[in-house]
């Protein structure tokens, strides 16, 4: 979506008229959306007593950085998160793929994947706990069960979508199947693929939370969770706050950059 | 090279929401063989693009028969070239020709990149196909359709959306190809001027999808629309051309067959 947005603006004529004036760019709208909820925040701490402010927020950050607990539990929490969302886009890609190219797959996976789509992550955190106790296998099997219908349906969309013009050409010179899943099918979906990834890094990083919240000793779920058995909201806000930034990095800055990426031939025109 | 019989083809597209069947071919019969350029010539509607869709196997056909082999007598390797390029927008030019071929060997490269020599864009070998115009991509469609050294070529009204100086370059372009390659071709289009240039033989057909006439055009190469022989001849076969359309008027007030859409 946003690569639309700049390639209108790289292919301004150049009598355009003058750029506008710094408060009315998309960067000073993202900058003051920023110091709002800051200030948000600050007038909302100072108002009720059981909600911490920014200063204390800050502190407990620091406090758990020099404790050495921040690098073990995210590091724990990240390798889950990553394992599962593998797992989920290789599975949910390849659902994809057969669902978009066949109807009758598409018949068989149908139902699954709509029952997939409707099962909240927190019940497969306590199945997946029921199932495998307290460990690695629970976390990384909810955010895999959780993200990869999400996949699959984003997938088999964009599937469904390839230009029947390029299909029917591809028949008419023999293509190999697996030529013209590699080369045909595989990059007209890459948008649909990406977006699928996107909701499945949210969905599973929302699972391997609730996961590790009742089912795990150790990672960023069950850290938060003892700053909350402890009553301690600022330990817990500080947790809030790093996972926060941590997604908001990884969809700015990988999968914006991926995306970019997967349409330079688009950009290059 | 190739031979290609057609036997009493019929093609009819089943009418859907209480519209009646659409007969679209209608016992349809000839045979080419051998270095020859046919062409398929009517009004839109009369089932030349479905003709040319059945031969390549991507539309299936009603009842007839329908039989493609090469020299050896094995299924024949086909080259299409479609109104539109039909290149993948996220290949580059190169890469587009490499798409369509068997193997991947130094030799195939070669071939491609020769193709696209002949078309003219062996600079622009590294471009992305939103990089080139229209005519450039058609250009590049032609050569993709070449350099797989087919038995048969099929070529679907190639110029039918350029503009009328870019057609004429590449009805040029594809005729010096065709003198120095000598492929099996059948070609589609509602030009006559460009089918009397561009062929050894004209089948016209009437809409309703019958064979009208079956014409041999006998004129040395390469020819040049302003040559007065290849006028004449024009004009010989437009008039042919506009019996049968008066003809298939009357027919269709004696006896309306629901074949045109």
């Amino acid at each position: 979506m946003s690569t639309a947005v700049q390639r209108r603006e790289t292919s301004a004529p150049t009598g355009e008229p003058a750029p506008p004036p710094w408060y009315a760019t998309d960067l000073a709208a993202r900058l003051s959306s920023y110091v709002f909820g800051l200030l948000l925040w600050i007038v909302l701490a100072m108002a009720f007593e059981r909600v911490p402010g920014p200063d204390e927020v800050v502190v407990r950050l620091v406090q758990e950085f020099q404790l050495g607990q921040v690098f073990g539990h995210f590091g724990t929490t990240m390798f889950r998160f990553g394992l599962g969302l593998l797992v989920a886009a290789v599975g949910g890609i390849a659902i994809g793929v057969l669902m978009g190219l066949s109807p009758i797959s598409r018949a068989f996976f149908e139902s699954p994947v709509l029952v997939g789509l409707s099962i909240p992550a927190i019940i497969w955190a306590f199945l997946t706990v029921m199932w495998f106790g307290f460990g690695w296998k629970a976390p990384v099997t909810t955010v895999a069960l959780s993200a990869l219908p999400f996949v699959a349906v984003n997938v088999a969309k964009g599937v469904l979508g390839v230009s029947r013009d390029l299909r029917d050409m591809s028949r008419a010179y023999g293509v190999s199947r697996a030529r013209r899943i590699r080369e045909l099918v595989l990059p007209a979906v890459t948008g649909y693929i990406i977006a699928g990834v996107r909701f499945a890094v949210i969905i599973g990083w929302n699972a391997v939370l609730l996961s590790e919240w009742f089912g795990a000793t150790d990672g960023v779920g069950f850290r938060s969770r003892y700053w909350y058995d402890a009553n301690r909201f600022g330990g817990f806000a500080a947790w809030v706050v790093l996972f926060v930034v941590f997604i908001v990095i990884l969809d700015r800055v990988i999968l914006e950059r991926a995306s970019r990426r997967a349409f330079r031939w688009r950009d290059e025109s | 090279m190739a031979r290609l019989t057609v036997d009493d083809l019929c093609k009819t597209f089943p009418g859907s929401g209480g519209r009646p069947p659409n007969r679209v071919l209608d016992n349809v019969s000839f045979d080419m063989q051998g270095q020859v350029f046919v062409s398929l010539v009517g009004p839109s509607g009369c089932g030349k693009s479905t003709l040319l869709n059945i031969v390549s196997g991507v539309e299936t056909y009603t009842s007839g028969q329908l039989d493609l082999t090469n020299d050896e007598g094995r299924p024949a390797r086909l080259g299409y070239v479609f109104q539109d390029p039909r290149l993948l927008p996220w290949r580059t030019v190169v890469q587009n020709m490499l798409y369509v071929q068997d193997d991947n060997s130094s030799q195939t490269r070669d071939r491609a990149l020769r193709y696209l020599d002949m078309v003219g864009l062996a600079n622009n070998t590294d471009y992305f196909p939103t990089q080139l115009s229209g005519g450039m991509q058609q250009r590049v469609g032609i050569a993709r359709a070449f350099s797989v050294e087919p038995d048969l070529l099929l070529m679907d009204e190639p110029f039918s959306h350029l503009d009328a100086i870019t057609a004429r370059g590449l009805r040029e372009n594809l005729q010096e190809i065709w003198i120095e390659s000598r492929k099996t071709v059948l070609f589609v289009t509602h030009d006559v001027m460009e089918a009397v240039q561009l062929s050894d033989r004209i089948i016209m057909l009437q809409p309703g999808g019958r064979i009208f006439d079956d014409i041999t055009i006998d004129l040395p190469r390469p020819r040049h629309q302003s040559d007065p022989k290849v006028a004449t001849m024009q004009a010989e076969v437009l008039g042919r051309l506009e019996s049968m359309t008066g003809v298939n008027d009357d027919v269709s007030q004696a006896a309306p067959t629901g074949g045109a859409p």
